[in-house]
């Protein structure tokens, strides 16, 4: 059965990630969506992200305003506040703190049986800087 | 249903459906579509989607559903309004995470950008 990278990700990375994206640059939903799976998001799930972004939103970690549209309806641009820089900056250091015990965890089984390497992906900056 | 249900089902409804069509995402879901965006059952949404339809903020179509004029109208302000005290300063003046905060310098700045603006 093949093995689903989201599965291991650490609950609510969604949170810390979305921080990230709007901590480059403020985005639309559809971008952050197509952004976000630079950060092993591969299935599109446009409901988890507008669920995510209300919370966030409504915990004052990022704001957004109408931009007006010519070819449709207005969209809301988000960008993060500085109360999301400093979450942003909690979740970077509890993620250092995680990725310690990880990698004492896979050096230690790999003692008994190799792992595949896994594949480079790209990064957010070089979707972002599109 | 209780009508404050029904109220705060309705914003809820229309905000998420003018954000998904106004992000390209769907511009007439089916309600099961719609249910798993909202993450709540199907069944329970089904008779509200009916009921904003009746009201003439939905039309349905084949077991899809888009916005009334009436339907963006609201979606469209009920969203603004939920959100307006996060983005509007406060006192007049800049709000708590206006950058003239992180150094003396953007303070003076900030301070003279406001003072010119009065």
């Amino acid at each position: 059965m093949p093995t689903d990278p989201a599965a291991a990700l650490p609950k609510n990375f969604l949170r810390p990630c979305l921080l990230l994206l709007l901590r480059e640059d403020p985005a639309h939903g559809y971008d952050l969506l197509e952004r976000v799976q630079s950060l092993g998001f591969e299935g599109s799930d446009p409901g988890g992200l507008y669920r995510a972004l209300r919370a966030l939103e409504k915990e004052k970690l990022v704001r957004s305003v109408w931009e007006p549209s010519q070819n449709g309806p207005d969209r809301r641009i988000y960008e993060i506040t500085r109360a999301g820089m400093e979450e942003l900056h909690r979740s970077a250091e509890a993620i250092a703190a995680g990725q310690d015990a990880l990698a004492s965890f896979l050096s230690r089984y790999q003692e008994f049986v190799a792992l595949p390497q896994p594949s480079r992906s790209t990064t957010g900056r070089e979707t972002a800087s599109r | 249903m209780s009508e404050l249900e029904a109220l705060q089902v309705r914003e809820e409804v229309l905000q998420a459906m003018y954000w998904m069509s106004a992000e390209g995402l769907a511009e007439r879901p089916a309600a099961a579509e719609l249910a798993g965006f909202l993450a709540v059952p199907a069944q329970i949404l089904g008779p509200f989607l009916v009921r904003f339809a009746e009201e003439g903020y939905l039309e349905q179509e084949g077991g899809r559903f888009r916005l009334t004029p009436k339907g963006v109208e609201l979606g469209k302000r009920s969203f603004a309004d939920e959100f307006a005290e996060l983005t509007r300063p406060t006192h007049g003046e800049c709000d708590e995470d206006c950058w003239c905060h992180s150094s003396p310098e953007e303070a003076a700045r900030c301070l003279e950008d406001r003072a010119r603006a009065h």
